[in-house]
């Protein structure tokens, strides 16, 4: 026999055993390749996303006329590169549908890729081909013609002007992907966690065939690449149907959002795209021989270990380095270090903290049974150390996850009814009076029962910073009023509206507050053009699209020489129709084509859009949690297993097995529940390093911090299943009859 | 609505080539099954070529092209060649006589796709356009005979023998464009190949419409970024329409087209089966009568040519003397489009010497 099937013939006795490993390995890979999988196709759904708001330039008529087919067909027999893009509204609906020509818009990027645009795919709603959106019965229909980037000069009956569908979004979504990383790490972390602990418990359970091997001249070093190749071998054997079922569940997870995937393409293409098995493949492996390598680094690292005395001491420290890294971290790799520092100090502690309880318990019981109970609850608490901290973690990440989306969706949400308050947005066009229309307003809507509008200014200033003048952006608004004053402020003075309406005060975007060092109250220097301001802060507001500084200041105090770089009108019409606006505009200004955005459809264009970003990312969440629970329970299962004489002893010294069942019902439920009450601060706290920590560090802003204590609740109801579960598959295991341990057992379930 | 869709994406596959030879339909899906009712008229050998008429569309089929390709000289006696080609394909079928839909519904009753390119000096440049039909954006006319797409196009000049083609690519005054502005003079009339134009594509009779203008004179301009090259030469221009142009198991196809120095003309093609290839072919004698060849008397074997086609061919008609080697200059002449294969110029050397142009599809990696 060699040494190779000596060692395997374990999993011949303990068949078990080995599916159980296998099973893990199979479906840790399955959760790594979903993630990935599901954070690739987040990252491209975002990406689409962006590509959608970004400005680019479209055709107009000079004659003001509404653009054609003739038109089109006109500019590509020119040889310019332009694409129709049909907004419809159909009757009867409230959501616009867009009509694209995919074959117009392989001049766009040159590639053969008739599927997309500029290089993104064109998939799911809104989006249809354009003679499905032209046979639709319109309520409301306007053909637009999208000019790509640097293209020549128009014929002299037309002109290019920008066309965006909504704000840049850039850097919102910059920050969500970077969050999604960081929490795709952890997922990494936990997984490594649960194999580990899977690995660890085989080999306890193989120490009696390591001993005979090494009485019979086998060298440590032998055995040891032995358990490599035969972790290799089990890698190779459950890596593709891992892979295969990770890919599987993604796309199973993305069948639940047909509705927002059907449409254009074939949804499949969002399932199997890429080459999304390379990387996890790669990864797992990596993960696995690291999982495997450390027990050879052990002696190493025992030599660095303080023993066991001053082991929670050293957890401790850790954890407040960490702490106290993650408080003053200016960088965002210190803030990680700093991160991994805390979860690596929790996670040493968290077994250790439960023993203690349970030792404490011992004492303070009165009663055998309980002092029994204790004994055993902190056992199980050693042994389960790993997958129970992987379950802590998965259970935090879930929360984190759960309120930074929930954050996410809100700030979305809320900062585009922000940006997009007006319903419609009218240019001033190049050379307009901007004070005709201004006086046309003022008379024709006196009041918000005829319509609510303002008029936006923008240009540069500079501001002193120490001793030293820097440039500003300048936001000018007249007047301030119903249609700002319900942004959501960050910081502000008492009725920071009527002050700055008055010309009294500024209000400052967060990026410059937080360069700064501003807070309300404070006096800002302000030059524009050349006539000095020294002006209260009224008002800190959140703005994420852009890492620029901004100044928001009433228009009347704006010098008459100042330059004025661009200039709109924000319009919500109430009894006067919008029409008569425009044509009044149009009319006022002697320009018939005027550049005018609808900002309702926008804003549901864009919230559709990131729609599909935050299902994925919920669905990823999902995945971790039953990869912990199901290793929990298959832990829980093979763990207790060996405990089982004990069970019967207590029925030998006379209770029932209902009141056996009852104490390891509660045994059970007392574990899980342990590491689900220990994750919900660490899920609060990792909550608040992503969205308060990490966005400042990365961007210069901050999201809004909330917690969402029902579904704390959700949680610890999930973690009393799992809890149940085990014990349910322990009363099976009861009825059968149970051996005295084995010597093999001495180093698993022995302990007392 | 997705089935719509998913017809318009096989109709991308049908226009250029879906490149899996394994694959029942073929290149270019071309050998797909036309159904019995899709209402698509299919040509015989009883079908008769009219001129002008059949220069212009014919929606009641499915598929056609118009197809030049020229061998050049630069005005230092450089080989220079150049390709032009544009493709309907109907996705509804409509007879002659219906009217055409209304453009402002944007129908997609056929898509239309334009490929140019030239090359020279061991490269090669080539461009695609794609476009919907019936909205004026592509098409063609026979009377005046033109075709185009977006600014890509073929028209008559002063006289119905004078062509003019346009084709650029890119923008002007950039390292990456390349254009090409050609003057030709059509000579002769068109040759029917096959049966009086009903050319087999398979012994069981699919086939397609086909006939050739084989003796065109070129003058021009070739613009490859910064530089401009006077040009002349000859051309060779091809129409050919079907509905259902392969048989089903046909792979693809390998296709000559031949300017001897002696005048004569040589047309050749093969359409690869898994066990068997189907030949034929028309030898144009100078001053002589087009004669179809059977396909038992063509011999066409391909060479040790490099990858990723064979690029060396062997070509021969023992009834008509003739036995030629076939080579492409190095290069890549690889249409890397939607559905890429392989266009180039060819040198003759053998029992004749001359130039021609040689199209391979179907292979795995052209």
């Amino acid at each position: 026999m060699t040494v190779f099937t000596a060692l395997f013939s374990h999993y011949r006795r303990h068949p078990w055993q080995g599916t159980a490993l296998a099973l893990l390995m199979l479906l840790a890979t399955a959760l790594w390749t979903g993630i990935h999988h599901l954070t690739s196709q987040a990252r491209d759904s975002l990406g689409q996303s962006e590509r959608l708001v970004e400005v680019r330039e479209q055709v107009q008529r000079v004659d003001g006329a509404a653009l054609t087919v003739e038109d089109f067909v006109l500019l590509r027999r020119q040889g310019l590169c332009v694409m129709p893009w049909l907004e419809v509204l159909p009757e009867g609906q409230s959501r616009r549908v867009i009509g694209v020509d995919p074959l117009a818009a392989l001049c766009f990027q040159g590639q053969a890729d008739v599927a997309s645009f500029d290089g993104q795919p064109l998939v799911g709603q809104p989006f249809l081909d354009i003679a499905d959106a032209a046979a639709l019965t319109a309520a409301e229909q306007q053909l637009f013609l999208i000019l790509a980037a640097g293209e020549g000069p128009l014929p002299s009956a037309y002109r290019t002007a920008p066309f965006a569908l909504s704000p840049d979004t850039g850097q919102l979504g910059d920050s969500f992907l970077l969050n999604l990383d960081a929490l795709s790490v952890l997922v990494l972390l936990i997984t490594g966690l649960l194999l580990r602990s899977v690995y660890l418990l085989s080999l306890s359970q193989r120490r009696d065939s390591f001993a005979l091997l090494a009485r019979l001249g086998v060298s440590g070093r032998r055995v040891r690449g032995h358990l490599l190749l035969e972790l290799l071998c089990l890698a190779a054997l459950t890596l593709i149907p891992g892979i295969w079922l990770g890919q599987a569940l993604a796309s199973v997870l993305e069948g639940g959002f047909t509705n927002v995937m059907e449409g254009l393409f074939d949804s499949r293409q969002l399932a199997t795209g890429g080459n999304h098995w390379r990387v996890p493949a790669l990864v797992m492996t990596v993960l696995l021989l690291a999982v495997a390598m450390v027990d050879w680094l052990m002696p190493m690292v025992a030599r660095a270990t303080p023993g066991n005395r001053l082991r929670p001491a050293a957890a401790t420290l850790l954890v407040l380095v960490g702490l106290a890294g993650v408080w003053l971290a200016n960088a965002l790799w210190l803030l990680f270090v700093a991160l991994a520092l805390v979860l690596a100090g929790i996670g040493w502690l968290m077994p250790r903290g439960l023993s203690l309880l349970s030792g404490a318990g011992v004492r303070a019981s009165a009663q055998p049974g309980w002092r029994w109970w204790w004994a055993e609850f902190g056992v199980l608490c050693r042994r389960l150390a790993l997958p129970l901290v992987a379950l802590q973690f998965s259970l935090a990440m879930v929360l984190a996850v759960q309120a930074l989306v929930i954050t996410f969706e809100d700030t979305f949400d809320r900062w585009l009814s922000q940006r997009l308050s007006a319903d419609v947005y009218v240019q001033v066009p190049e050379g307009a009076d901007s004070a005709l229309a201004a006086n046309w307003l003022t008379e024709h809507l006196p009041s918000a029962d005829e319509g609510l509008w303002h008029h936006v200014q923008r240009g540069s200033g500079r501001f002193r910073h120490g001793q030293a003048w820097q440039d500003v952006d300048i936001f000018a608004v007249t007047p301030v009023g119903p249609l700002m004053t319900g942004w959501g402020l960050l910081e502000q003075t008492s009725q920071p509206w009527q002050t700055l309406a008055s010309g009294a005060g500024v209000m400052v975007n967060e990026q410059l507050a937080y360069r700064l060092g501003l807070s309300v109250g404070e006096e800002l220097e302000l030059v524009l053009a050349e006539q000095a301001l020294k002006l209260p802060v009224l008002g800190i507001y959140p703005d994420y699209g852009r890492p620029a500084g901004e100044v928001l200041i009433a228009g009347q105090i704006l010098p008459a020489d100042f330059e004025v770089t661009f200039e709109s009108f924000s319009i919500s019409p109430a009894s006067v129709p919008i029409e008569t606006i425009t044509d009044a505009l149009r009319a006022l200004w002697a320009e018939p084509a005027l550049t005018i955005r609808d900002n309702r459809a926008i804003q549901d264009l864009a919230n559709r859009v990131f729609e599909q970003t935050f299902m994925l990312t919920r669905a990823m969440t999902v995945l971790t949690l039953a990869l912990a629970a199901v290793a929990l329970l298959l832990m829980g299962w093979v763990f207790l297993s060996t405990r089982l004489w004990y069970f019967r002893l207590l029925e030998v010294w006379g209770m029932t097995k209902a009141e056996i069942f009852r104490k390891l019902l509660l045994l059970a439920l007392a574990v899980t529940l342990s590491a689900a009450a220990l994750a919900l601060p660490l899920g609060v706290g990792l909550t608040w390093v992503l969205v308060q920590h990490i966005n400042p560090l990365a961007f210069g802003w901050s999201l809004p911090m909330a917690v969402y204590p029902v579904f704390w609740l959700e949680l610890l109801a999930l973690a009393l299943l799992i809890g149940g579960c085990i014990a349910l598959l322990m009363r099976r295991q009861l009825g059968r009859p149970a051996v005295r341990p084995s010597v093999t057992g001495s180093v698993t379930g022995e302990e007392r | 609505m997705r089935l719509r869709w998913l017809t318009m994406m096989l109709v991308y596959g049908l226009l250029a080539g879906c490149s899996e030879p394994g694959t029942d339909a073929g290149f270019a899906g071309l050998g797909g099954t036309a159904g019995p009712d899709d209402g698509f008229e299919q040509p015989g050998p009883g079908t008769e070529l009219v001129f002008p008429r059949d220069f212009g569309p014919h929606p009641a089929h499915r598929i056609e092209w118009w197809y030049l390709t020229a061998n050049l000289e630069t005005d230092t006696g450089e080989p220079l060649g150049l390709q032009w080609t544009q493709f309907r394909q109907a996705i509804e079928s409509r007879d002659d006589e219906s009217p055409s839909p209304e453009p402002s519904g944007w129908p997609l009753q056929a898509a239309w796709m334009a490929h140019a390119a030239v090359s020279y000096r061991e490269q090669h440049w080539f461009g695609e356009r794609l476009a919907r039909g019936y909205l004026g954006q592509a098409g063609a006319t026979a009377e005046p005979f033109q075709v185009w797409l977006d600014h890509w196009q073929l028209t008559t000049g002063e006289s119905p023998d004078q062509w003019l083609v346009q084709v650029s690519h890119g923008q002007p005054d950039t390292e990456d464009y390349w254009a090409f502005d050609l003057e030709l003079t059509v000579r002769g009339a068109p040759v029917a190949h096959g049966v009086d134009g009903f050319s087999a594509k398979s012994a069981s009779g699919e086939g397609s419409m086909y006939f050739s203008l084989v003796d065109i004179e070129v003058t021009g301009q070739v613009r490859l970024g910064r530089e401009t090259l006077p040009v002349r030469g000859k051309a060779w221009f091809d129409r050919e329409w079907s509905s259902q142009f392969l048989k089903a198991g046909q792979q693809g196809w390998d296709w000559f087209a031949l300017h001897l120095d002696s005048g004569d003309k040589l047309m050749a093609f093969q359409l690869r089966e898994q066990q068997d290839h189907f030949r034929s072919g028309t030898w144009i004698p100078a001053g002589g009568e087009p004669i179809a060849l059977a396909p038992g008397q063509l011999q066409l074997e391909p060479g040790t040519g490099a990858e990723p086609v064979p690029t060396r061919w062997r070509l021969a008609v023992p009834d008509h003397d003739i036995d030629l080697t076939l080579s492409a200059p190095p290069g890549n002449y690889t249409n890397d489009g939607l559905y890429p294969y392989w266009e180039s110029p060819v040198t003759v050397t053998g029992s004749h010497e001359g130039v021609g142009y040689m199209e391979l599809t179907g292979y795995s990696e052209p």
